[in-house]
Order: C-alpha cells, then sequence, then structure tokens
C-alpha cells in the first residue's frame, strides 16, 4: 500500500526501460550462446581425452572447468527455455511489459556472466578462460545490446514499479502454463495461505512435525496420489503439476512441499521397479496416504557414492534380516514404510550388489520413535527443513519380510533407485522455486513497509534490484523446471534437464533467501522473522537430491559423452 | 431439487485498485480477476446442499466477459455440474448492470426451473447489493437476504439472517432466492481429482439475445475517484491542548 506523501513513480528516468524487437534481439543471442557452449565442449574435450575416450582421472583433474561446462550448459538451456516461453506467450498476445522485462533482464544478465564469469558458487567464478576458451562466440551485436542495456537500472526498476501492481497475483509474470495448471496454482496458494502460512514458523521454531491435520488435508486434495496411474488408485496427472503443487506448497513451507517427496520416489520405484502384485498392494495406500514412506538410502559413510554402501540384507529362511547404519533419514519415525537399499550380495563392494526393499515397519511417537525390534534412531537436529525431523537409524537384525523385496530379484537396487532421479529433481527443482517465491514475496513486503530516511526501502534501488533479480531468475528456473517435466511427461529422457532445473534452482533460491535476509537488516537476523527460517530451508537445496557438484559432475559426463 | 448459483467474475480482492487516469472506472486491464468472494460461498452452500441429499443438481451462471468460463471452471471444480456463460460484453470494463443481470437470470430460470437460487449478497466490485433482490421481485419468488445460516426442510427454507440489531431468522417457502452473506461457510478448496473432471463438466454459451433481453447499460458513470489520501497528523503540546482540539475542532467530546 502507498504512503503519505510517497512517490508511485518509480519509472526510469531516462525514458523507456525496454529495448526495441526484444525476442528479435534474444532470439538471434541463443545460437551465438549455443556456439560458445559447443566450443567450450570442445576445448574440454580435448583436454580429458586420453586414447579416444574420456578419462576419469584427467576428468577430474579438469574438474572446474567440467563443472563450468555443467553451470555453461545449464545458462544455455536456461537462455534457449526464456526464449521459447517468450515467443509462445507472444504468440498467445501474452507477452506484456513485465514478461518483457524479466526476459530482457535475464539475457542481458546470463550472457553477461557467460563472458565475465558465471558464479557456481559465492567463491567460485567460472570465467571463459577456465574453459579454456574465450568468449568470441557471444561477440555480436545482439549480444553486445542485450549486454549493455538488458540488465540495466531502469528495466530493474521498472520491473519492480510492476511488481508492486502485481499484488494478487501468484507469479510474477505469466508462468505460460494453461488455465487448468494455473487454477491447480490458485488452490494450492490458497490451501497454502490458509493452513500452512500462519503455523509455518512456529513449527519451525518450536522444531514440530508437521501436524497429522494438514497432511490428511493435502491428500484429501490429492496431493500424494498425484502422477501415481488411476488404476493403481492415483490421479494419473502429469508431472508438470506435480511441479506447480510443489511449488505451491513449498512457498508456504518447504517441509510440507517435501511431504510428497518421498511418496513420489516410493511411488516411482514400484512404478518402475515391483511386481505386479507389489504395485496393486502398495500404490494406492501411497496414493490415499494411508501409507506414508520414508526414503532409507544414505549411510554415515556413504553419501554421494552411494553404490559403496554397507548395510547388509541377509536372506534368513523366508525373510531378510538387515544389518547396518544409515543416516540422513527424513520423516523416519512417523512413517510405515521404507523404501531401503542394502547390499544382499556381500562378494560385490559396488552398485551391483545393491537390493531395494520396501521394509515395513510400525510408526513411533515421541517416546518410542522406532517401536520394531531390530531398530533404534536418533534424532538429527538441524537448521532448516524442519517438520519431518531427520534421524540416524541402527539396525541389527531388524527382519523384512522376502515378499518386499522390490521387483523379486536381487541385485537391481541401485538401478530401481536411478529411475526415480529424474522424477526427484524435478520436484526438488519446483520446491527451490516455492522457497525462492516466498523469500522474494517476504521481502517485498518487507521492503515496503519498512521505512528509512523518510521512504519505504523499495525506493531505494539496491533493494529493488535485488528483488527484480529474485523475480528475473525465478522465472529463469521456472521456465527450466517445466522443461524438464514437459520432457518428462513425453516420456524422453532428462537426467540432463532435470539436473540443470535443480541445479539452477538451488542458486537460484539461495541467493533469493540470502538477499531476502540482507533487505530484512538485523531484523532478518532475528528468528521472530520469518526470512530467518527460509534462509535455513533454502540452504538444504543445494546439498540434498544431489549436491551442486554431484550435479555439475554428472551434467558434464553427459555432454562430453 | 435444482440449484442455481449465479457467479460473477470481479478484480481479485488482493489487488490494489487503481482508477483509471480519465476517471471512466476502475482499471481491469491486465489485473487479476476471481470468483466474487460472497459467490464462492454460494456455491459452497449450494454443494453442502447437495451433499446432504437436499439438492440433486447445481447449475453456475456467469454473465459477463469470455473469460467468465475461468470463473465458471472454478465453481466446477469446486462442485458445481454444469455452468452456462452467457456472453454479455468483449470489454472487460463494461459492467452488466443488476437489473440486465437479474432479467437474464430470471429466463434462465425459466428455462431451468431451480428450486433454490443461492448468491452472494453483492458483488466486491461495485457493491450494488441489488441482484438478488431485483429477481426476486420480477420473479415474484420470496428473498432471504445476508443469510449467515440456511436450513431446508418440508419444502421450506429456514434462513437466518445478519441483521443490525442481531440474528433474525425467516422462513420462506420455495423456489425462493437466498442471497448469502460472509459467515454462511468457509468455501473449500478444489481438490486435484476435482479440478480433473471440472474439465469434462458441461460449460453451455449463450448471449443474451438468446434470451431477448437487453443489456445496454441504463445508468452512466459520471465520476470516479480515489479515496483521499490520509492526511498527516499533528503534534500536540499537553494534555489540555489535547482536550481542547477534540472539543472544538473535533467535536467528539
Amino acid at each position: 500500500m502507498p504512503h503519505d506523501g510517497q512517490d508511485l513513480n518509480l519509472d526510469a528516468a531516462d525514458g523507456t526501460a525496454l529495448l526495441d524487437d526484444l525476442t528479435a534481439l534474444t532470439g538471434a543471442a541463443v545460437p551465438a550462446a549455443d556456439a560458445m557452449l559447443a566450443a567450450a565442449t570442445e576445448a574440454l574435450r580435448a583436454r580429458v581425452t586420453r586414447d579416444g575416450r574420456v578419462s576419469g582421472a584427467a576428468l577430474e583433474r579438469h574438474q572446474t572447468a567440467a563443472h563450468g561446462l555443467a553451470w555453461l550448459a545449464t545458462y544455455v538451456e536456461s537462455l534457449r527455455q526464456m526464449q521459447g516461453w517468450a515467443e509462445r506467450l507472444q504468440a498467445e498476445g501474452r507477452f506484456g511489459e513485465i514478461e518483457a522485462l524479466i526476459h530482457q533482464i535475464a539475457f542481458g544478465e546470463y550472457l553477461a556472466q557467460m563472458r565475465g564469469g558465471i558464479p557456481m558458487s559465492q567463491g567460485e567464478i567460472l570465467r571463459p578462460a577456465d574453459l579454456g576458451i574465450d568468449a568470441g562466440a557471444l561477440d555480436t551485436p545482439q549480444v553486445d545490446t542485450l549486454v549493455a542495456h538488458g540488465n540495466g537500472n531502469a528495466a530493474r526498476l521498472r520491473l519492480v514499479a510492476l511488481m508492486r501492481d502485481n499484488a494478487g497475483r501468484a507469479t510474477v509474470g505469466a508462468t505460460g502454463l494453461d488455465e487448468e495448471m494455473e487454477m491447480i496454482r490458485e488452490q494450492f496458494r490458497r490451501f497454502s495461505d490458509d493452513k500452512v502460512v500462519p503455523h509455518a514458523h512456529e513449527w519451525h521454531l518450536r522444531d514440530e512435525l508437521i501436524p497429522m491435520s494438514i497432511i490428511e488435508e493435502m491428500a484429501e486434495l490429492g496431493v500424494f496420489g498425484l502422477t501415481i496411474p488411476e488404476e493403481f488408485g492415483g490421479l494419473g496427472m502429469s508431472k508438470m503439476s506435480m511441479c506447480v503443487v510443489s511449488e505451491e506448497l513449498s512457498r508456504g513451507y518447504i517441509g510440507v512441499g517435501s511431504l510428497g517427496t518421498r511418496s513420489e520416489i516410493a511411488a516411482e520405484l514400484i512404478l518402475c521397479g515391483g511386481t505386479q502384485d507389489q504395485k496393486a498392494h502398495w500404490l494406492p495406500k501411497l496414493a490415499s496416504a494411508e501409507i506414508l514412506p520414508t526414503a532409507v538410502f544414505t549411510e554415515p559413510n556413504t553419501g554421494s557414492d552411494l553404490g559403496s554402501l554397507r548395510t547388509r540384507a541377509v536372506r534368513d529362511g523366508d525373510d531378510y534380516a538387515i544389518t547396518g547404519n544409515k543416516t540422513w533419514i527424513t520423516h523416519a519415525s512417523r512413517t510405515q514404510v521404507m523404501t531401503l537399499l542394502a547390499r544382499t550380495d556381500p562378494e560385490t563392494t559396488d552398485y551391483k550388489g545393491l537390493s531395494m526393499f520396501l521394509a515395513e515397519k510400525t510408526p513411533g511417537d515421541c517416546a518410542h520413535p522406532f517401536p520394531d525390534a531390530g531398530i533404534t534412531g536418533g534424532e538429527i537436529e538441524v537448521l532448516g527443513y524442519r517438520g519431518m525431523k531427520e534421524y540416524e537409524l541402527a539396525f541389527d537384525g531388524f527382519r523384512v519380510k522376502g515378499e518386499n523385496l522390490l521387483g523379486g530379484v536381487e541385485g537391481q537396487g541401485f538401478k530401481q533407485l536411478m529411475q526415480t532421479f529424474e522424477s526427484a529433481r524435478i520436484q526438488t527443482a519446483a520446491r527451490a522455486i516455492g522457497v525462492a517465491q516466498n523469500a522474494m514475496e517476504v521481502a517485498m513486503q518487507y521492503a515496503i513497509d519498512r521505512k528509512q530516511f523518510g521512504k519505504s526501502l523499495i525506493e531505494f534501488p539496491r533493494v529493488a534490484s535485488k528483488l527484480a533479480m529474485m523475480a528475473a531468475e525465478i522465472m529463469v528456473a521456472r521456465q527450466l523446471t517445466y522443461f524438464s517435466a514437459r520432457e518428462k511427461d513425453a516420456e524422453r529422457r532428462c537426467d540432463l534437464e532435470a539436473g540443470m532445473a535443480k541445479l539452477l534452482g538451488a542458486r537460484v533460491a539461495w541467493a533469493a533467501a540470502d538477499n531476502g535476509l540482507q533487505i530484512h537488516g538485523g531484523n532478518g537476523f532475528a528468528l521472530e522473522y520469518s526470512i530467518s527460517r527460509i534462509l535455513c530451508d533454502s540452504r538444504i537445496l543445494n546439498i540434498f537430491e544431489g549436491a551442486a557438484e554431484i550435479q555439475a559432475q554428472v551434467i558434464a559426463r553427459r555432454l562430453l559423452g | 431439487m435444482k440449484v442455481l448459483v449465479p457467479v460473477k467474475r470481479v478484480i481479485d480482492y488482493n489487488v490494489k485498485v487503481r482508477v483509471k487516469a480519465d476517471g471512466s472506472g476502475v482499471d481491469l486491464a491486465n489485473v487479476k480477476m476471481s470468483m466474487n468472494p460472497f459467490d464462492e460461498i454460494a456455491v459452497e452452500e449450494a454443494i453442502r446442499l447437495k451433499e446432504a441429499g437436499h439438492a440433486t443438481e447445481i447449475v453456475a451462471v456467469s454473465i459477463g466477459v469470455k473469460q467468465a468460463a475461468e470463473t465458471l471452471r472454478t465453481a466446477l471444480a469446486m462442485g458445481a455440474d454444469r455452468a452456462i456463460l452467457i456472453l454479455a460484453s468483449d470489454d472487460v470494463h463494461t459492467d452488466i448492470e443488476p437489473l440486465a443481470v437479474a432479467k437474464l437470470l430470471h429466463a434462465v430460470i425459466d428455462a431451468e426451473a431451480p428450486g433454490l437460487v443461492i448468491c452472494g449478497k453483492q458483488a466486491i466490485d461495485n457493491d450494488m447489493n441489488a441482484t438478488g433482490q431485483m429477481l426476486a421481485a420480477l420473479l415474484g419468488w420470496p428473498q432471504a437476504t445476508f443469510a449467515s445460516k440456511l436450513e431446508l426442510a418440508d419444502g421450506k427454507a429456514v434462513v437466518t439472517r445478519e441483521v443490525d440489531g442481531g440474528l433474525q431468522t425467516i422462513r420462506v417457502p420455495m423456489p425462493a432466492i437466498v442471497t448469502v452473506d460472509l459467515r454462511l461457510n468457509e468455501p473449500r478448496y478444489a481438490s486435484l481429482p476435482n479440478i480433473m473432471k471440472a474439465k469434462k463438466k458441461p460449460l453451455e454459451e449463450k448471449t443474451p439475445a438468446d434470451y431477448g433481453v437487453d443489456v445496454s447499460p441504463r445508468l452512466s458513470v459520471v465520476r470516479t475517484v480515489e479515496p483521499e489520501g490520509r492526511k498527516a497528523g499533528i503534534k500536540v503540546g499537553s494534555v489540555d491542548e489535547l482536550i481542547a482540539k477534540l472539543k472544538d475542532e473535533a467535536g467528539v467530546l
């Protein structure tokens, strides 16, 4: 709301902020970006190829360049997706000023970073020279114009002025999704605003589990059966709809947006690797949330290098006995089934001897978190991403029925798990967007309400610029995520795209939270303000579901072929 | 029994309303539009009547621009069975006046023969608070306005109304027009399965000409202005001065 005597006119003083023929300019920049990526890929390939194939040792020596290549490719794909988004909106007559400004700022900034340096993290700026190339491919008049004027002060201030008029809308700028998806967004946004936002901060501060009543309401709305086929009691909806739901729930609270993740992983595991009986038995119960699952993969000495895990599953009559230690088990206590990865073949030391189990357990409570025989657990206290609680678990002869070996065949566990990575990463990218959106909205409201030197903080260009960059980058991450969801829905391989979406989304969320806290000043450092929680919550996104470095490694490997 | 629920697409309640530069009205270009909140409550009440076995079919009707189809889809996703859209304007800035809306609804009711019409007490855009009452007059049906509670029994609607002095309960024979107030219920969220189903529910498009109704405006808007901003306050030096000002200038003591 405007205040007394407040100058509402944030318009650029130096005329229009928008470049002429914007989408033609940006359209011409995409092939230039592609050319730079091609040059970088060739340069790296030359450095890491030994005897005609990519050498692991050489790749590790050139890790910075390899991960830089992944980041560069992520930027190029981002620009391509933004261009596609802009052109589709234009064709539908929906490419308004707000969308054009976002598009222009995104191109201006990302092209400038490709030339000057891409922040892989705050301290690691990837420059063309690190890739063994120069940015000559970007020396085109269109790129010059976009770099010089795309992300200017005038564009950012104009975008923020429009954002202030944008109240009531769930997103800054049209997402390009259809009416049905936007109706889903609208409903879940309302649910989040009514049922989640008023309590999320208390849940976090008290380190409480998200109440069952919320889970029950989400189940009624259909969250847990979203992508499970109708024949197994689900809704058979698209990954795109999963993205929209995850975004809006995570915007309320990352814990709420993440409740569906475990059901999604468990359902994907069973759909891809389960027997017909296992599908018929488990999927309807997962869809209705009668059964809540937890993912039990990581071990104290086995994180990203999952293939080397040591928990043993030993055949004992018809059953298996599980022995070993697991850690970082989210929502471990209150759940009814563990998707548990263990080694069935003791002769192996790599992924080949691993099997996946649908291990039934009795849900616990505060006094007895793990009531079953053969399983004990301790809580891991965490900075953020609370609401489900993290545990380390110790198994000592814990019994799993033989029929609960996923797929009925040993040694398939790692492969089965790999098949879920695409979906899990797309969903995580969507969670990142929701967290970033939340950070932006909270920071923007604070910047409007808080007055210093006689005016709202948002009137100061450094504050407005932060908000404008959040809006622009959130749209970039969103378009990259929607692209991977579309690919998944079309049943095309999309590990590369999903990895890029997750990689970028996590950085965007952290940047939004960090800058959002900066806008709050000292108040942001107080636990009382929700931005302090959002900062803690956003930090996990760069770590779980494939740390940023692992994500970049996987992308680089794919790019090098 | 069939229940008819008229719904209006209005400027979203979160939007900071801006007056058009020429003062001819409120700027609706590119702003978020939603179902009138009172109409959402009406839809919810109709669904509850159906769930309780009182109603068999819920028909949602909207009169306005083609984008009102989105609003009707929301009503369908909440639980209405089918929808009728009467395309009465190409321009979002054209407000169809209550009398024209009432005449069109009259015609729809003649065709549909509902046992009950539930509508919002007013639309939050122009706050006319007239359509339900005009419709009751045109039909010669009983009306029960500002309902905060609704019960059906023996062909009658028992309606609790929020009035200045407290709560008034009246009984009206059906068919009747009930207009609903804020505290009647809390509208539900459309669930994912219902959003999916809404796609397949029928949405019929009509025009005012189909019903032989003239929707041309009878009112003319003279001027639209934004509310005056709050003026800066003053500091007083003493309690005595404050009391004097409250007495002499504000006239509140």
